[in-house]
C-alpha cells in the first residue's frame, strides 16, 4: 500500500486495473467501500468489482448493470499489496473470486484446437 | 547492429501498415477532385498521429497502461462506456469495410464471386490470427503493403507539374466547392489520425513489455514510420491528381485506385497495386479487429493479449471472433465498402476527442509518468491538435450532410 505519497482516490484508484499475485488481470476497481465517514475519519474498507456495482456509476452504468449478469466481489483493503498504475493484490484471483468471467469463457475457448 | 536491423524491420512494417482503406479512399478521391490542393492536410494529419502515437506509446511503456485503460480512468465509468460504445461502432464499420476491400481485390485478381470471397477472406483472416505469432502478422502484412510503393513510381511516371505539387503543401483554397473541400480535409485528417492505430499500437507496447528504455524506439517508430507512411499518402493523392482529375474520373471503386498504377506502368503496375492494397487492407483489418477486442477487454479489466494463447485470454478471444462475425454480417448485406469507409472515417472523427483528451491528461500526470511526463514540445503540439480535433469533430457530420458525402 502506498504510504509515503498522497493518493487521489478518484484519479489514482477508481476505475484502475486489478492484477492478482500471479500477474493476471482480473477486473477493475468499479467502486470503493468507505467507512468511518460519520466519525470524521474516513478510510477505504474494500474495493468493489462486478456488474451490480456499476449501478452507482451514472445513468449508463445503471443500464449496463441491468444488462450484464454477475456478482459483486468485495476485496478487503488488507488484500491490496501495492498501488502502481494498476492495483496489485496479495492473493490469486481464484482465492479472491475475481476474474470468473474469464474462467467460464476459458472452458469454451479451450475446446478449439490450437487454443 | 541487430537492434538497428530490428528497428528497420519494424519501421518497414509500419510504413506498409500505415495505409488502410480510409487512406486509400480519401487520398484518391481528394486527388481526383482537387488535384494536389489538399496535400497540406496530409502533412497536418501525419504530424498529429506522430504526436499522439508517440504519447500513447510513451504512456504504455512507462505505466504499462494502454489507451483504453487511460480512457476509463480519466473519463470515469459512464463517459468511458460511451467512448467504448462509439469506438466499437467505428471499429466494426472499419473492419467490415476492410473485409469488403479485401474481397473486392481478391475478386479483381481471381474473378470469383464477391460474396464467396468475403467468406473466404474472413476465414483466412481468422486462421492467420489464430495460428500465427504476433510479429509474423505484423511483418507479413507490413512488407506486403510495401508493394504500394508502386504508386510512388506511378506518380513520378505521370509527370505531375511539381510546382503545383509543391503549392499543394501550402494551405490554400482554389475552388468554388468550399464545403466539399472542407469535407475532404476533415476526411483526410480522420483517415490519418484513425484512433484504432493508437489503441493497437499502445496495446502492442504493453504486450511486448517495453520499458522506459525503449522510449527511443517508440519515438523512432512514430516519427519515421508515420512520415514514410504519409509519403505513401502523397503518392496516392498525386497519382489521382495527375491521372483522374484531368480525365474527370471519380473513383468510386477500389479497382479504380489500382488503375492509377496500371495506366503509367502497365500490367506489372496493376498487379503490384492490387497486392499492395490486399496486404495493406488485410493487415489493417487484423489491426482493427484486435483494437476492438483490446478496447472492450481493457475497459472491463479482462485478461487480454495476443501473446497469451487464445485460452490464456478467453474473453478477449471471444471478442475478436464476435467482431469478425459481425463484420461478416455487415458486409454481406451488400453495403458498398467505399461508402462504408467514408462513414467510418467521418464517425471516427466525431469520437476523436474522447480518445485523445484522456491520453493528453495521463501523459501529463507525474504520479503516473514520473520523469517521462509530457515536456513543453509534446504539450504544445498536443494542445494545438486537441483544438484541431475538436473543430473537426464538431464540423464532420454537418459537412457530410451538406456535401452529400463529398458529391457537392
Amino acid at each position: 500500500m502506498r504510504q509515503a505519497e498522497d493518493l487521489d482516490l478518484g484519479l489514482g484508484l477508481l476505475d484502475h486495473q486489478l492484477v492478482d499475485s500471479e500477474g493476471r488481470r482480473c477486473g477493475n476497481v468499479d467502486d470503493l467501500e468507505l467507512e468511518g465517514i460519520a466519525e470524521g475519519a474516513p478510510r477505504v474498507a474494500a474495493i468493489l468489482s462486478g456488474p451490480p456495482v456499476w449501478r452507482g456509476r451514472g445513468r449508463l452504468g445503471r443500464l449496463a448493470a441491468w444488462i450484464v449478469p454477475g456478482d459483486t466481489v468485495r476485496v478487503p483493503w488488507e488484500e491490496v499489496e501495492k498501488i502502481e498504475s494498476a492495483v496489485e493484490l496479495r492473493k490469486t484471483c481464484r482465492e479472491l473470486r475475481l476474474g470468473r468471467g474469464d474462467d467460464r469463457a476459458r472452458r469454451w475457448v479451450e475446446r478449439i484446437p490450437g487454443a | 547492429m541487430r537492434k538497428i536491423f530490428q528497428i528497420a524491420l519494424g519501421i518497414l512494417a509500419a510504413i506498409g501498415g500505415f495505409v488502410d482503406i480510409g487512406d486509400l479512399v480519401f487520398n484518391i478521391e481528394a486527388g481526383a477532385q482537387f488535384g494536389y490542393q489538399l496535400l497540406w492536410v496530409v502533412v497536418v494529419g501525419v504530424v498529429g498521429i506522430i504526436v499522439y502515437s508517440e504519447m500513447c506509446g510513451r504512456v504504455a511503456a512507462v505505466s504499462k497502461r494502454p489507451v483504453f485503460d487511460a480512457i476509463r480512468e480519466r473519463l470515469g465509468f459512464g463517459v468511458g462506456l460511451g467512448a467504448l460504445a462509439s469506438s466499437q461502432v467505428v471499429n466494426l464499420m472499419t473492419l467490415a469495410a476492410e473485409v469488403g476491400g479485401v474481397a473486392l481485390v481478391l475478386q479483381l485478381l481471381s474473378g470469383l464471386p464477391y460474396r464467396a470471397l468475403i467468406v473466404l477472406g474472413i476465414v483466412a483472416l481468422a486462421v492467420v490470427i489464430w495460428v500465427s505469432p504476433f510479429e509474423w502478422i505484423e511483418r507479413i502484412f507490413g512488407y506486403g503493403g510495401l508493394a504500394l510503393l508502386v504508386f510512388a513510381v506511378a506518380a513520378i511516371k505521370l509527370h505531375p507539374n511539381w510546382g503545383d505539387v509543391a503549392y499543394g503543401l501550402v494551405p490554400h483554397v482554389d475552388t468554388p466547392d468550399k464545403l466539399v473541400y472542407a469535407y475532404f480535409a476533415v476526411g483526410l485528417l480522420g483517415a490519418a489520425m484513425t484512433p484504432y492505430e493508437v489503441y493497437f499500437y499502445s496495446s502492442g507496447v504493453v504486450e511486448e513489455g517495453w520499458t522506459p528504455k525503449d522510449l527511443g524506439l517508440n519515438r523512432a517508430n512514430a516519427l519515421i514510420g508515420y512520415s514514410l507512411g504519409g509519403f505513401l499518402s502523397f503518392a496516392l493523392m498525386i497519382t489521382a491528381g495527375a491521372l483522374f482529375l484531368p480525365l474527370g474520373i471519380e473513383p468510386e471503386f477500389i479497382g479504380t485506385v489500382a488503375l492509377g498504377a496500371q495506366v503509367p506502368l502497365g500490367q506489372i503496375g496493376l498487379i503490384l497495386a492490387l497486392v499492395g492494397i490486399l496486404f495493406a487492407v488485410g493487415g489493417a483489418a487484423i489491426d482493427t479487429c484486435f483494437s476492438g477486442a483490446y478496447n472492450v477487454a481493457q475497459y472491463f479489466g479482462w485478461e487480454w493479449g495476443k501473446y497469451r494463447r487464445p485460452a490464456g485470454a478467453p474473453r478477449f478471444t471471444v471478442a475478436w471472433v464476435v467482431l469478425l462475425v459481425l463484420a461478416l454480417l455487415v458486409i454481406m448485406s451488400g453495403i458498398d465498402p467505399v461508402m462504408l469507409t467514408e462513414y467510418a472515417v467521418i464517425f471516427s472523427v466525431v469520437a476523436l476527442p474522447l480518445t485523445y483528451l484522456p491520453v493528453l491528461l495521463v501523459a501529463n500526470d507525474r504520479a503516473y509518468m514520473r520523469s517521462h511526463a509530457n515536456g513543453r514540445l509534446a504539450n504544445t503540439f498536443g494542445l494545438i491538435y486537441l483544438v484541431v480535433i475538436l473543430v473537426v469533430a464538431v464540423s464532420a457530420i454537418p459537412l457530410m450532410f451538406l456535401t452529400h458525402q463529398g458529391q457537392g
